[in-house]
């Protein structure tokens, strides 16, 4: 750019010429320049502000059409909750056969703190301890004058705790809304009910999820929301369950025993109808697992699932039968059952040493006579017997629906020679579960079929497979009712319900070193009923009873775990809807044979 | 140009001078205020308490301090605007120390009476110190480096203060309106080029630095960053301020559900109702409409500013006047922005409308000064 002269010499030689001041000149030059300057800057911010106001224009543009498309949005309902918020579906409850609520749920509210908000920490720490006496003011002064933000104080409360910590009118306790799982008849069915806990904890809510029993097997199943909480109907039947577990306590302390456990179960179906196990538990507080002593000790043990016991000589039906099913015997077959009898060098005895001499298969069972049963296991040989144990169900777990039930493993031997043919032909050597009985009594019930036993509510008959013949089960059938009408289980004559069934006492094994204790027995009394017409299994399982009204202690099963049955019986038959019969049902079996 | 050089003679003065106020500009923010009464009434659920009341009377006083700002002469301010500012700053670094803290920010210094918001008085101060500085620096001399380094630092310096705050809004429109009022006082292209490039290339550092040791933005502003780019990925989180206010935006539609029906911030669901989010219940409430017409007040306001500002052969007058129309265009832009979900959520008030002490004042006396510039231009 050429810069105008500020003093441009012909004007200058020219104002001098004219005498005036050549300055004036260079003023007013300096002048223009200046101005001209300015007129460039001006012009350049207003051209620098055309620009800004262009962009004004489109932020205002961008604005109003934002403001127009809003506008013209489809107008969404206000929410109080935006979506994606996860729904925990509320938890199925649990009910039995006749839609009676065994669990359900119920809003509780959980206490959590702000320690940051608290305006006094030392009052709400008082008043919190004397609230819930299990707290320790100490701690929770020291947790809640800390640098903590958050932390849980009770998980649970019920509403008078909460009107009672409502009224401390502490603003750093809060209360979140917190779902939690009831069962409203306390230790009814605790151990088929297990338990439920906590899972992922919120502060709006919580988790609920099943920690034992058929609350841990079926947890999918009662949290899928697809079932829009259709409740699990169990095949439990409550008032049975309750008269079972309350005639089995009395029993239980009777006989002064350790636990005892009890298995009723629908032949058909293999619907349990109420299973006890005691001691129990309340599954609203459900104990923790013990850290000491044997598990099996526990209230939490499941006597008669988890719970594998020896359980004698009510396994002898189950060698008369396979012998009938085979025809190696029939039910008048006679035997000697004199002594001596030696199986692999050792000499089996009886009970008392009692010698039944020459006798009926039908009068070795009603007398319970170890001889004879061995005899009738050595004919039918280890390969058979264990083919037909098997398929009884009694070498593997039973598959019930509870998460328990895979802890049920019979025990067998590992070497299954003559001998142990000839003592798990009475029920010794072998351990099962009473819940194991029960189906293959089931079995010979329901004319020789093996049915599955299952917790759930069936919708009608299932099938099963074969396991022996219908008449060696109806053949085992008569032999039970006899065990009854004329053998060691007399005490089980219930008026008007006749049951058939074998009494078992087995010495109990030493936790520690072999062999048996002379003065501890497992007394199993293993039923059907009505015996004409079997419709129900049950079986009753004392640990260590002792009867003591007579002269010396009495620990036989025909004197403990009969007389509990026959009286559970009684109880529940009428809430069955079992019709009492007087007649002679061993009659009328054969009036309906004979026909 | 020095004020020696006004003609005195040629300004109003005394009492004439209430006869050259630019009138319509006072009447289009009493209207803007107006919306602001009639919204804070209406979202306190048809109460004067506790929002719409002081409010009024802040305003009330505003307009006094506007008449009183705008009777002293333009020349004094300028003179005044170095201490303005270094008053300001000081401010600002006194409530770095002595400052109540409040929603997570150090912002207040609690005076007594008011609580006074030195973030809020350095937009103005760093607008005045700004005109006074480019009134003051030779034109040829504008876009040495040198010369160009000074505004810089006395941009960035305030910027720095309020980033501690921590204020991200206000240190937004500070940098953003400082540097716009450079661009008008006629800084070479250069400069901006570089500094767009050189943004660009920072905020591409920003988010490379995210979740390493030297991570640049708190953890909170890149969730907004995320929320802004997603709102419902954490709609009951960060995202739920946006997703609420776009709820009553639409809910409003065309023409609104008329006065004091807006169930959104009726039944709170909006966040920060009656100060940020003022406007998503003005647009629920009167609709499209409602909304068109605050922005066109807001349009006329800019354009007084401008229109005010041509006339003004003063270049302290006429940049001071630019600066404070823009740093207001930048208030209700970002805001507007930020409550359509345009923006990111910083927390900038509508101007004039918002509850607000410190910001309703400042604007005031800000409005002050341009009628004092407009008032005393050269005739």
């Amino acid at each position: 750019m050429i810069r105008k002269p500020l003093r441009p010499l012909a004007r200058i030689l020219e104002a001098r010429e004219r005498g005036e001041n050549p300055d004036a000149i260079e003023r007013e030059n300096r002048r223009l320049r200046h101005e001209d300057m300015r007129d460039r800057a001006r012009s350049r911010a207003e051209g620098r502000l055309l620009m800004l106001a262009v962009m004004f224009f489109c932020a205002f543009s961008v604005i109003g059409a934002r403001m127009g498309m809003l506008a013209a949005s489809e107008p969404e309902e206000p929410r109080a909750q935006a979506s994606g918020h996860s729904i925990i579906a509320s938890r199925a409850d649990i009910v039995d056969r006749r839609g009676r609520v065994l669990a359900t749920n119920m809003e509780t509210h959980s206490l959590y703190a702000h320690p940051q908000q608290m305006v006094e920490p030392e009052r709400a720490a008082r008043e919190l301890a004397r609230i819930f006496p299990d707290l320790e003011e100490e701690r929770l002064l020291k947790d809640f004058s800390g640098d903590r933000k958050f932390l849980w104080v009770k998980r649970k409360l019920s509403p008078e705790q909460m009107q009672a910590v409502h009224d401390i009118g502490e603003p750093g306790l809060l209360f979140g809304p917190r779902e939690m799982r009831l069962y409203p008849n306390g230790a009814l069915a605790s151990h088929v009910l297990g338990g439920a806990g906590f899972g992922r904890e919120g502060v709006h809510s919580a988790e609920v999820v099943g920690t034992a029993g058929i609350e841990k097997f079926h947890d999918d199943l009662l949290r899928d929301p697809a079932r829009e909480g259709a409740p699990l109907e169990l095949s439990l039947d409550l008032s049975v369950q309750a008269a079972a577990e309350r005639v089995l306590h009395a029993g239980m302390v009777m006989m002064n025993a350790r636990g005892a456990a009890s298995v009723l179960m629908d032949v058909q179906t293999g619907e349990i109808i109420s299973i006890v196990s005691l001691p129990d538990f309340d599954p609203n507080d459900r104990p923790n697992p013990p850290t000491q002593g044997l598990p099996s000790d526990s209230p939490l043990f499941n006597r008669a699932v988890q719970g594998v016991y020896e359980l004698g000589s009510t396994f002898k039906i189950l060698t008369a039968a396979q012998a009938m099913d085979l025809g190696l015997v029939g039910p008048q077959t006679v035997i000697d059952t004199s002594p001596p009898f030696k199986v692999g060098g050792f000499r089996i005895g009886e009970f008392d040493n009692k010698n039944y001499g020459k006798a009926t298969v039908e009068q070795i069972i009603v007398k319970s006579s170890n001889r004879g049963t061995g005899k009738m296991a050595l004919a039918i040989g280890p390969t058979r017997q264990q083919e037909f144990l098997k398929s009884m169900g009694l070498f593997d777990p039973v598959p019930l629906e509870i998460v328990e039930a895979r802890g049920g493993k019979p025990l067998i031997p590992q070497r299954w020679g003559d001998l142990s043919t000839v003592t798990i032909s009475y029920g010794h050597g072998i351990s099962t579960s009473p819940l194991h009985l029960a189906a293959a009594y089931a079995a010979i019930a329901n004319g020789g079929i093996l049915v599955k036993p299952t917790l759930l509510k069936q919708a009608g008959p299932v099938s099963g497979t074969r396991v022996m013949s219908p008449e060696a089960a109806e053949a085992s059938r008569v032999m039970l009712r006899k065990v009854v009408t004329e053998g060691t289980a007399s005490f089980a004559e219930v008026p008007g319900y006749h049951i058939g069934g074998k009494t078992g006492t087995a010495d109990k094994p030493k936790e520690k070193g072999g062999g048996y204790y002379k003065d501890k027995v497992i007394a199993t009394f293993a039923a059907i009923f009505p015996a004409h017409a079997p419709r129900y299994a049950l079986v009753v399982t004392l640990d260590e009873p002792v009867e003591t009204s007579g002269e010396k202690p009495r620990r036989t099963a025909g004197w403990t775990a009969v007389p509990v049955a026959a009286e559970m019986v009684t109880r529940i038959a009428p809430l069955l809807g079992l019709r009492p019969d007087y007649r002679d049902p061993l009659e009328q079996t054969l009036t309906s044979t004979s026909e | 140009m020095s004020y020696l050089e006004y003609n005195v003679k040629t300004v109003p003065s005394g009492w004439r001078k209430a006869l050259h106020l630019n009138w319509p500009l006072v009447l289009l923010l009493t209207a803007v205020a107006g919306v602001g009464f009639l919204m804070l009434y209406s979202v306190a659920g048809g109460s004067f308490s506790p929002w719409a009341e002081p409010q009024m009377k802040r305003f009330a006083l505003g307009l006094a301090v506007m008449f009183i700002v705008a009777m002293v002469p333009i020349w004094f301010w300028r003179s005044m605007s170095l201490v303005a500012y270094l008053g300001a700053l000081f401010l600002l670094v006194l409530v770095e120390f002595f400052g109540t803290i409040g929603m997570g920010a150090q912002r207040w210094i609690d005076l007594g009476f008011m609580r006074l918001q030195p973030s809020e008085l350095m937009k103005i101060t760093l607008v005045m110190f700004l005109a006074a500085y480019y009134d003051w620096l030779p034109l040829n001399k504008t876009s040495r480096p040198l010369w160009v380094l000074l505004p810089v630092l006395i941009i960035l310096l305030p910027t720095a203060l309020v980033l501690t705050q921590p204020d991200l809004g206000t240190a937004i429109l500070l940098v953003t309106g400082g540097g716009l009022l450079m661009f008008l006082a006629g800084v070479h292209w250069a400069y901006f080029g570089t500094v767009i490039a050189a943004g660009a290339g920072g905020i591409w550092l920003v988010f490379e630095s995210r979740g390493t040791d030297w991570q640049l933005l708190k953890d909170y502003q890149f969730r907004r960053i995320d929320t802004f780019l997603d709102p419902s990925s954490d709609p009951l989180g960060a995202g739920y301020h946006i997703t609420q206010a776009k709820i009553a935006m639409g809910s409003g539609g065309w023409t609104g559900r008329g006065f004091m029906q807006g169930t959104q911030s009726r039944l709170n669901f909006l966040p920060e109702k009656h100060t940020d989010f003022i406007f998503n219940t003005l647009a629920e409430e009167f609709g499209f409409i409602g909304g068109f017409s605050l922005l066109l007040l807001y349009v006329l306001v800019l354009v007084f500013c401008i229109v005010s500002a041509l006339q003004n052969r003063d270049r302290f007058s006429s940049l001071l006047i630019l600066g404070i129309g823009l740093t207001f265009f930048l208030y209700f832009a970002v805001n507007m922005s930020m409550v359509m979900g345009l923006a990111p959520v910083v927390g900038v008030p509508l101007p004039m409308v918002s509850y607000g002490g410190s910001a309703m004042l400042v604007l005031m006396v800000a409005f002050g000064l341009v009628q004092s510039a407009h008032i005393h231009r050269p005739r």
